[in-house]
């Protein structure tokens, strides 16, 4: 069976939907990421409380230490069991934004850390504290300084999509599966898959550089 | 006539904007012992690069032996490349920044290119390097690892590693501008043999007193190019051109 | 509600599944590691048809999902003639996806040893292999250890991805005991402790490991300072 260029052509309409899936799934599943990572961030940095932080260290060595196709069948097939059930698409998003938040409170923690202690004491002198402190001084500049780390783990974000085809979301690898399972000519199809999932990376990692410019981000 | 033991010819270096080496061209005959000095960013140490070619000129020819060192063009075939990793292992090297392998022991460091260029059995190399590391003062620190060493120890190392090839050629790039002063005694001590054995060198160094008593010629370059040439004595105790008088009142000034 | 008879019926077969992957992993990785040196080797290389494939592998592989070069692997082997197990695709699959990762952290080691080893060893005849056998490489040991470590722990996760091509390792084979008992909650949480446990193990044999490794940095910095110190004062050699 030789390689038929046409497959992908016709393909190519439906597999650019699948993308733009993709797309909204992944900047949904990140911002809802950086949300929580920030909110347990500024609770961990404000309260000290020891519970609050054995729990918070607990998700993160869950998180990191297993597979994220595992954590999406425990979102899908467990929660259920509790009384929580699930349509594909937002147990998607909400295994996605629980993965990624536990690697994104390790990004911010690094950022945080390099913000310097006197900024801390120079706000409190100055009479800012609570919100205030947070919103305008402490995390404009975590976040400057996350910006490669923060981009790069969006391109896992959008890596880690392609898993949500298992439990049934219509992203673009899912797809793919129904367009190859229909015209068996998996080879060409997924080649067009393959080729837009790299281009999507590849675009991402390389605004990096542009975005690093743009907010003058001094590398360490 | 004798033809030349080392022949450096016309060679030309640009890094970028900066014009390293402007028609460089330098003749050595066998046994001479040739110090070149002159201020930083002079030129001197890409000239002692561009004759085993680890820095290759952009034009102009090194011929050791008579035989071309890596080509006369920018580029070296397969052939030329074969040949000049013969020559470098002809030439020696000695680096101001040492550049001793840390993670082999002295003996090793003298052994390991015995036998990977050399193609020597192991117990053949391992008495070479035994005695030469006898010969520059390190019998005792044969098993020692380079993190132990001192500097001038490291260097004296470096050299025994570049003599156990059996050079015709030493090439020595400030080696004792990294030492702390009172190292500095025991590697130019080391070189002094080197010379009394009749071995071609050239030396890029601040030494003076060592390029007096055991240079046959003292280069002095600048911006690139060699201004003065010649014997030790009418070099440093009647300088020629303005540059090289300048030159010498500096480093008389350091020196006090 | 907690069924314990699960727990004891089944971990017999879901250890079958841990230990296939444990099979894969290390398979991927022996293969992995060294198509990554040549590949970190190929990328530094001075041939420029060599440069671009190596560069184009390793970019190729790092910026597409996992899941879909074990799809590709899968249909095309076969068009070449390759009809292998899902086993032996997801090994490849695993190994060429480690590999792209593995080039970067070498080349990262390679980088970061200073430029004038690798000139003395060119300078005193020695070819690029040689330089780098001999001189460049060892040094990078110990340099790139804990990252490639920390990749590891990366392919055993990326690993479950290969039930989705039915490779009975320990993530299919928590799906299949699912499907038998429709307990997904005893099941999945024994498959989730075992990744968990084993990346623990391997992270914290790492960490110990590191740690004894810089003390005795530090012990070696205060041993030369001394000796420098002795030194200076005239006593020896």
């Amino acid at each position: 069976m030789k390689f038929d260029i046409s497959y992908i052509f016709d393909a190519l309409p439906r597999l650019l939907e699948g993308a733009l899936i993709t797309l909204q799934v992944a900047i949904l599943g990140f911002c809802f990421s950086i949300i929580l990572a920030t909110l347990i961030t500024i609770a961990k940095t404000s309260f000290n409380s020891r519970i609050f932080n054995g729990f918070i260290a607990f998700y993160i060595s869950f998180i990191r230490g297993t597979p994220l196709l595992v954590q999406i069948f425990l979102i899908y097939y467990v929660l259920p069991v509790f009384g929580l059930n699930l349509a594909p698409f937002p147990a998607g998003i909400l295994a996605i934004t629980l993965n990624s938040a536990a690697f994104v409170i390790e990004i911010l923690r690094g950022g945080l850390a390099s913000v310097p202690k006197g900024q801390f004491e120079a706000a409190k002198s100055l009479g800012i504290s609570g919100y205030a402190l947070w919103w305008k001084i402490i995390l404009p500049q975590t976040f400057i300084t996350s910006i490669p780390p923060l981009v790069n783990e969006f391109t896992m974000v959008l890596k880690a999509t392609a898993l949500l085809s298992v439990i049934t979301v219509v992203e673009l690898m899912r797809v793919s599966q129904q367009i190859y399972s229909a015209n068996y000519h998996p080879v060409e199809v997924l080649s067009a898959t393959f080729i837009i999932y790299f281009l999507m990376c590849f675009v991402v990692s390389r605004s990096s550089v542009f975005l690093e410019q743009r907010f003058k981000v001094k590398r360490a | 006539m004798k033809p030349n033991f080392l022949e450096v010819i016309d060679i030309n270096k640009k890094f970028g904007n900066i014009n390293a080496l402007k028609n460089v061209s330098l003749n050595v005959s066998k046994g001479e012992v040739i110090c070149i000095i002159g201020p930083s960013g002079c030129g001197k140490s890409t000239l002692l690069r561009t004759v085993n070619w680890l820095t290759p000129p952009d034009s102009g020819k090194v011929i050791l032996k008579g035989e071309i060192i890596g080509s006369d063009t920018g580029k070296m075939t397969f052939e030329q490349n074969r040949s000049l990793n013969e020559f470098r292992a002809r030439i020696g090297m000695v680096f101001q920044q040492f550049n001793v392998w840390p993670h082999l022991n002295a003996l090793e460091n003298v052994v390991r290119a015995q036998i990977v260029v050399r193609k020597r059995m192991r117990d053949e190399a391992e008495k070479k390097a035994i005695k030469i590391l006898n010969e520059v003062g390190l019998k005792d620190k044969i098993d020692e690892w380079p993190d132990n060493l001192s500097g001038g120890q490291k260097q004296r190392l470096a050299i025994a590693r570049s003599l156990a090839m059996d050079p015709i050629l030493m090439l020595l790039d400030e080696p004792t501008s990294a030492l702390d002063p009172e190292l500095i005694g025991e590697v130019l001590s080391v070189l002094r043999n080197l010379v009394n054995e009749g071995m071609t060198m050239l030396i890029v160094t601040h030494e003076l007193g060592f390029a007096s008593k055991f240079g046959d010629k003292i280069v002095f370059m600048d911006a690139g190019e060699i201004i003065e040439s010649g014997p030790p004595n009418t070099i440093l105790k009647s300088p020629k051109t303005e540059r090289l008088k300048l030159f010498l009142e500096k480093l008389s000034l350091t020196s006090l | 509600m907690l069924e314990y008879q699960i727990f004891f019926d089944y971990f017999p077969m879901i250890l079958l599944g841990f230990w296939l992957t444990l099979k894969i992993v290390v398979c991927a990785i022996a293969l992995g590691i060294p198509l990554g040196l040549i590949l970190a080797l190929g990328r530094r290389s001075n041939f420029i048809l060599i440069s671009f494939f190596a560069t184009s592998f390793i970019e190729l592989f790092r910026n597409t999902p996992f899941i879909i070069q074990v799809f590709l692997f899968y249909y095309v082997l076969p068009f070449y003639g390759l009809r292998l197990s899902a086993e032996y695709v997801g090994i490849l699959a695993l190994a060429a996806f480690g590999s792209a990762y593995f080039a970067e952290i070498i080349r990262a080691g390679i980088d970061a040893i200073p430029k004038g080893q690798l000139e003395s060893a060119r300078a005193i005849g020695m070819t690029d292999w040689q330089s780098m056998k001999n001189i460049i490489l060892p040094q990078t040991v110990s340099i790139v250890l804990p990252p490639l470590t920390n990749q590891t722990l990366t392919l055993i996760k990326e690993s479950a991805i290969l039930s989705t091509i039915t490779v009975h390792e320990l993530t299919m084979t928590g799906l299949m005991v699912q499907g038998e008992t429709f307990r997904p909650f005893e099941v999945f949480i024994m498959v989730a402790l075992l990744y968990w446990a084993l990346n623990e193990t391997i992270a914290s044999i790492m960490r110990r490991i590191e740690k004894r490794y810089s003390r005795n940095r530090k012990q070696n910095k205060i041993v030369r300072s001394n000796i420098d110190i002795i030194k200076s004062s005239g006593f020896s050699r």
